[in-house]
């Protein structure tokens, strides 16, 4: 039992946990404006690979950030535009984009670095693991939450930022505004392309720092379609928390804790990582359910009123 | 002799009636065209960007497709599983309800056939009948959980079905992996029988009776959405929900039987490819032939024969990618850049077609939605 509940469990869910969390922050805001945003396992994969392509022939871990950062954008702008400019399916939209991105890193990954399934390289630099001033000698503590790279504390410092952003400014209740009712948000004088294309812009911006996270870090290395449904998961949990910020946050966490014991209980039980791996698909369609049952309910109950 | 004027206007009628299907025709070729053009024109910048003739990537990957009969045998059979896919896709986009789970309904409609293959032993035709009924109920069951959830509780079968497909992946990966996995190394089960292989033509390629099979569903769906009552109904709801309600016809019913019929043609695609290609149910077999059914039915309009075009214009795609991966640096997952590219090429609206939909519609003086692939 040991071998499976331990701190390095712990230091585990938190690093799984990390693209999750970056993936729903960024899912989070477009959901708040009413976008539902299904091309964020392309945004993560394109930022992936820039990360990792930056990183090897820079050498330079900023300049790889960066770059992921903007790969991801750019991918982010042509979802939104297409979208919400030339009004295609977001669904149509959204798939399209993943294929994109899952086609253009893989054949970029043969012509720019000469491997077809996986490239991984020791000019890779690593990322400084950063120690916290103060709990640094506690024992427990200090092994629990030190240690880990700028890009784990910042997609959880960014966690109640966007939150409070959401429910605080006033920018947060334009972007509700949009996405409970696009009309009347219009009607009194919000731009609302440029608020959802805001949205979707930003959400390209956290997907950028998990897919750097996932390549540069978690890895440090770059394999074909190695999001693995991060981004649809991060979704999953959205839809479960329905759009509450923290609830959302809590959930990816558990799905980051499952994913970490299916890994520990592979190894030491021998259960099948599908039947983990499912939970959080599983969990939804839950969730879709029983808000489905509620709607339902709620127009009867208002038909009887009526 | 000199004709009435009802003669004469019937005729006038008619001719402006062949003029619009001509002209319907003729968007129909030119818009998907376009959009394949342009497609191949960024799929260029890319090759060339990689340092690559893109020239002589395309001609290989032509060649590849299409010269000789090995190459173009080859061709067939990546055609086949997207004339299914296709299909099902574009019947369900027709009556209206966007199916994007056809890659699960597939999955599980291939172990189905897999397990009835090697389970059950009877005569060639029985037992390739029943393994294909237990592939098309497998689709159906699992088409039936977004229709039932989207006609009972409003649910939106688009997210239902966006979290179906990861988890037919997955459990059907944890059969073949487990409970069914055949002795050896790979996540497969057992061989199918002998009795419920379906044919291959050469020995060159898998290509297999499936692919007649393909072409007789497309003939028999063509005349059930264009000559049947039942056609018509669904094509009515595709259009314009309300407006059929008003007619009577039961909107409700209507979306879960095109859901069934489509999970049905998705499971033969898995069918297919477990009885006639690998003869096996192997997990993760599929490299996205139900999205690509998308592309298919988008590029198709959604109409059987544009499903055979269009699938035979992304099989030759990914089966003339394969030799341009072996005689060039660039790898076969141009190909689904491509087809992303194209899908997002139609689905947009671009100002043009916008206008001329305007237009059109204040000529009719009636705002029905057209039920192009992208509207949902």
């Amino acid at each position: 039992m040991n071998e499976i509940l331990n701190l390095g469990l712990i230091t585990a869910i938190i690093r799984v946990s990390t693209p999750l969390v970056f993936a729903a922050l960024g899912g989070l805001l477009t959901f708040k404006a009413g976008i539902l945003n299904i091309a964020m396992d392309g945004f993560m994969l394109v930022a992936a690979f820039l990360g990792i392509l930056t990183a090897y022939f820079t050498g330079n871990l900023a300049w790889a950030v960066f770059a992921a950062v903007l790969g991801s954008v750019i991918m982010a702008i042509l979802f939104g535009y297409f979208n919400l400019k030339f009004k295609a399916d977001i669904f149509i939209a959204g798939i399209a984009v993943g294929m994109l991105a899952s086609g253009l890193t893989a054949v970029l990954l043969q012509g720019a670095l000469g491997q077809t399934g996986v490239f991984a390289s020791s000019k890779i630099p690593r990322f400084s693991q950063i120690q916290i001033p103060f709990i640094d000698g506690i024992p427990i503590l200090s092994q629990l939450f030190s240690g880990y790279s700028i890009l784990v504390y910042l997609a959880f410092l960014f966690t109640p930022v966007v939150s409070l952003a959401m429910s605080r400014t006033k920018w947060g209740l334009r972007v509700r505004a949009v996405g409970e009712n696009p009309d009347s948000a219009a009607s009194v004088g919000i731009d609302v392309f440029k608020i959802k294309m805001e949205t979707v812009i930003l959400s390209g911006f956290f997907c950028g720092l998990g897919g750097a996270y996932l390549s540069l870090d978690y890895v440090s290395l770059f394999s074909r379609d190695m999001t693995a449904d991060r981004g649809l998961i991060a979704l999953a949990a959205i839809f479960f928390a329905q759009g509450n910020p923290v609830t959302t946050i809590a959930v990816t966490v558990l799905f980051g804790i499952a994913q970490a014991l299916a890994v520990r209980l592979q190894q030491s039980v021998g259960i099948a990582p599908q039947i983990v791996q499912v939970i959080p698909y599983f969990v939804t369609m839950i969730a879709l359910i029983a808000v489905g049952f509620q709607t339902v309910h709620h127009r009867k109950y208002q038909q009887v009123i009526e | 002799m000199a004709r009435s004027r009802a003669q004469l206007s019937d005729i006038g009628e008619s001719r402006v009636a062949w003029a619009g299907h001509l002209r319907h025709l003729a968007m129909g070729i030119l818009k998907p065209s376009a959009a394949v053009g342009l497609a191949l024109l960024i799929g260029a910048g890319v090759i060339w960007a990689m340092g690559e003739d893109p020239i002589f990537a395309y001609q290989t990957l032509f060649n590849g497709a299409f010269k000789g009969a090995g190459n173009f045998v080859a061709t067939l059979q990546y055609t086949t599983p997207l004339l299914f896919t296709g299909l099902a896709v574009s019947f369900a986009f027709r009556a209206g309800v966007a199916n994007i789970g056809v890659e699960g309904q597939m999955l599980f409609g291939a172990l189905a056939a897999g397990i009835v293959g090697y389970t059950i032993s009877a005569p060639h035709f029985l037992h390739v009948a029943l393994a294909m009924i237990a592939a098309a109920v497998a689709g159906a069951v699992w088409a039936f959980i977004p229709a039932i959830l989207r006609a009972r509780l409003g649910v939106n079968e688009l997210v239902v079905c966006l979290m179906l497909n990861p988890i037919a992946l997955l459990l059907t990966g944890y059969f073949s992996s487990y409970p069914l996995k055949a002795p050896g190394p790979t996540n497969k089960t057992y061989d199918i029988l002998a009795s419920a292989q379906l044919q291959q033509f050469t020995n060159s390629a898998q290509l297999n009776t499936g692919f007649i099979l393909a072409l007789v569903l497309l003939a028999v769906f063509w005349v059930i959405e264009n000559r049947t009552g039942k056609g018509y109904e669904w094509k009515l709801v595709g259009q314009n929900p309300l407006f059929a309600r008003y007619g009577g016809i039961g909107v409700q019913k209507s979306i879960i039987g095109a859901f069934l019929v489509s999970g049905m043609v998705a499971g033969l695609a898995g069918a297919e490819q477990v009885l006639g290609v690998y003869r096996a149910f192997y997990n993760g077999f599929s490299p996205g032939y139900g999205f690509d059914g998308i592309a298919v039915a988008m590029l198709a309009k959604n109409s059987p024969i544009g499903v055979a075009f269009a699938a035979l214009l992304l099989g030759a795609l990914n089966s003339g990618g394969i030799v341009m991966q072996m005689m060039t640096s660039v790898t076969r997952d141009l190909v689904k850049m491509l087809e992303a590219v194209i899908i997002l090429l139609l689905a947009a609206d671009f100002a043009i077609t916008s206008f001329k939909a305007r237009r059109k519609v204040a000529k009719a003086g009636t705002a029905g939605k057209s039920i192009g692939g992208g509207q949902a």
